[in-house]
């Protein structure tokens, strides 16, 4: 499989509205060439709607689109030379999986021999060169979606958009054709858009995740800046669990949570020195405490999670619940109903908004 | 779910079963009667087979099926794969339109087609397709409506177009073969409609194989029910025909990837 070196893509301003709802508001996206940006976001954020414009299937109330230096805006989704997997199944029923896959050459006019190589050099690269002549409806889930991601690819596209491609996929499946994604994407060296709600699919993938909220590209950013030093505060709490955990601001720059100091970011939204400073569980580590005191907890419960045993406790001093990712092993010396203290481990933390 | 069938059912089955292939055999038996009625034959086939006009009728009658066929589906596929896909609110007045020769008798049509056609069509027995295309409309609509339903059509069209095709492209290559069994229905339809259409043609002035049978078959009443059981038998074996040609297609391909 020859690699491209991939086109630069530059989303500028792009806002779209439908009646009243501002779909998207103002998005901007720089994508390097043979990057892959993944666009994060609960349903209804706009990462479909911002995919589907530079795919040219929906129009934009404003801005504007170049691809290799070439605005696109109104090129019409034929002419804009990508391949596009979708969420649901999209093979056409009356083709065979090789048909799928030539079917964006048949219609550029690629002669057979051509096409047939073609699909069968992509039926390979996604593992399916013996279902080459089934139909749609003898192949898996999984299957299709591996021939969807060689159609598009066969015609060597501009980008390659990918629609939550593994959203009707079972959690093993997933997992593999996450991997395999990711293994191709690199492979051919295609400036890929992956659109996502899963947050580990997106961190998984990614060289950039880009977190969206109402329309609007809250951060874009390597998937461990996103994580651990999340922009703000819905970024911090879309991406991950997150604590609100009772503190007081003793400086412009440092609080004291649960009697210790840590530095913050931030501001309080009222004014008031007392915040709620958002702390990862895996930032929080437990001591079995002597006595109760106002900066102990009360084990309330263990959810069993594999490798991790992810503990609720009740702070004393406000009830406030606070969860702790702990290794499993670890989490045995915590019994429900223990006194612990908790012991923050980051040493930086946002204040809740 | 299998639906399992119980003694009552069989017998239902079986009524409507005789009730349709009685008058079938009746029709088939009488057809075969000979030297007044005294023995079986093809004695009447032979006779309608060298009747003035059977084949030019007969050709006649086909070439109006296929034209009609033609015409309803370059007119019907892209309109209803429009309101499927962006013209949600033209629908209801589109099904509305398609409903309407239902209601409207076929002699308002025959009067509409002498006063409104262009004469150039009126000069033409090929007016009779755009008249059957017009009657054909309540039965073409509800079976390619009904297949585009059963489809995920915009996902398919927005795949098709994402990889480069044009509109034409798409519908061809495939929206139409994704619905082939609802097209084939359409085409059945306008192809039966048309080989049975006798009104239109008598009050047009226009001879078709309907027209033909009735003036034949005034003197020969055995002659009359061999040439409708022809014509019933044919009409049938054209349906098999279009039927059948998709499961070729689909059987062979599963025996490729086997």
């Amino acid at each position: 499989m020859k690699s491209s070196s991939g086109i630069a893509v530059h989303l500028d301003g792009l806002t779209k509205r439908f009646g009243s709802l501002v779909a998207l508001n103002n998005f901007s996206l720089d994508i390097a060439p043979a990057e892959l940006v993944a666009l994060l976001g609960p349903s209804g954020c706009g990462k479909t709607t911002a995919l589907r414009i530079l795919g040219g299937l929906d129009v934009p109330t404003e801005g504007r689109i170049v691809v290799g230096g070439q605005e696109i805006s109104h090129i019409s989704a034929n002419k804009r030379n990508m391949g596009m997997v979708f969420q649901a199944y999209s093979l056409f029923p009356s083709m065979t999986a090789e048909e799928n896959v030539a079917y964006g050459l048949r219609v550029r006019g690629v002669n057979t021999a051509k096409r047939a190589s073609r699909a069968k050099e992509l039926l390979e690269l996604v593992g399916l060169s013996t279902h080459a002549k089934h139909l749609p409806n003898q192949l898996s889930g999984g299957q299709q979606q591996r021939v969807a991601l060689a159609r598009a690819l066969a015609i060597e596209p501009s980008v390659l958009l990918l629609d939550e491609p593994l959203s009707a996929l079972d959690a093993k499946v997933r997992t593999q054709l996450r991997d395999e994604i990711k293994r191709i994407q690199r492979e051919v060296g295609t400036t890929t858009l992956f659109v996502t709600h899963d947050q580990e699919e997106a961190m998984a993938i990614a060289d950039r995740v880009g977190v969206m909220s109402a329309g609007n590209l809250e951060q874009c950013a390597p998937p461990a800046d996103v994580y651990l030093n999340p922009i703000n505060v819905k970024v911090a709490k879309f991406v991950g669990a997150m604590n609100a955990l009772p503190g007081i601001l003793t400086s412009a720059t440092t609080a004291d949570v649960l009697g210790q100091s840590i530095r913050v970011r931030g501001e309080s939204p009222n004014g008031s020195k007392e915040v709620r400073i958002l702390i990862r569980p895996e930032q929080l580590g437990l001591h079995l405490a002597a006595e109760a005191s106002e900066h102990t907890a009360t084990i309330t419960g263990h959810s069993f999670l594999g490798p991790l045993t992810r503990i609720t406790a009740r702070l004393n001093r406000d009830q406030t619940n606070l969860f702790v990712a702990l290794p499993s092993a670890q989490a045995m010396n915590f019994p429900i109903a223990a006194s612990v203290a908790v012991v923050i481990t980051a040493d930086h933390a946002l204040i809740e908004g | 779910m299998k639906l399992k069938l119980r003694p009552a059912h069989y017998l239902i089955l079986l009524g409507g079963a005789l009730f349709f292939v009685f008058p079938l055999m009746a029709a088939v038996e009488f057809s075969l009667r000979t030297n007044q009625g005294k023995s079986y034959g093809l004695a009447n086939y032979r006779w309608f087979l060298h009747q003035d006009g059977f084949r030019p009728n007969l050709f006649m009658s086909f070439k109006l099926a296929a034209l009609t066929a033609v015409l309803v589906l370059a007119l019907m596929v892209p309109t209803v794969v429009y309101t499927h896909l962006g013209g949600a609110k033209w629908r209801r007045l589109i099904e509305f339109i398609c409903l309407v020769p239902l209601v409207v008798p076929v002699v308002s049509f025959a009067i509409g087609a002498i006063t409104a056609m262009p004469t150039i069509f009126q000069s033409s027995p090929y007016e009779l397709s755009f008249l059957y295309v017009i009657i054909s409309l309540p039965y073409t609509y509800r079976a390619l409506d009904v297949g585009l339903s059963s489809i995920p059509l915009t996902t398919l069209v927005e795949a098709s177009r994402s990889i480069g095709a044009s509109s034409r492209h798409t519908l061809q290559f495939v929206v139409v073969p994704s619905i082939r069994s609802a097209v084939n229905g359409a085409i059945f339809l306008a192809i039966a409609l048309s080989l049975g259409e006798f009104t239109l043609a008598v009050l047009l002035h226009w001879d078709t194989f309907p027209t033909w049978i009735n003036n034949v078959s005034q003197d020969n009443v055995l002659g009359a029910i061999s040439l409708s059981v022809f014509a019933l038998f044919g009409a049938i074996f054209i349906v098999l025909i279009v039927a059948l040609a998709p499961n070729i297609r689909k059987s062979e391909k599963i025996e490729e990837s086997a």
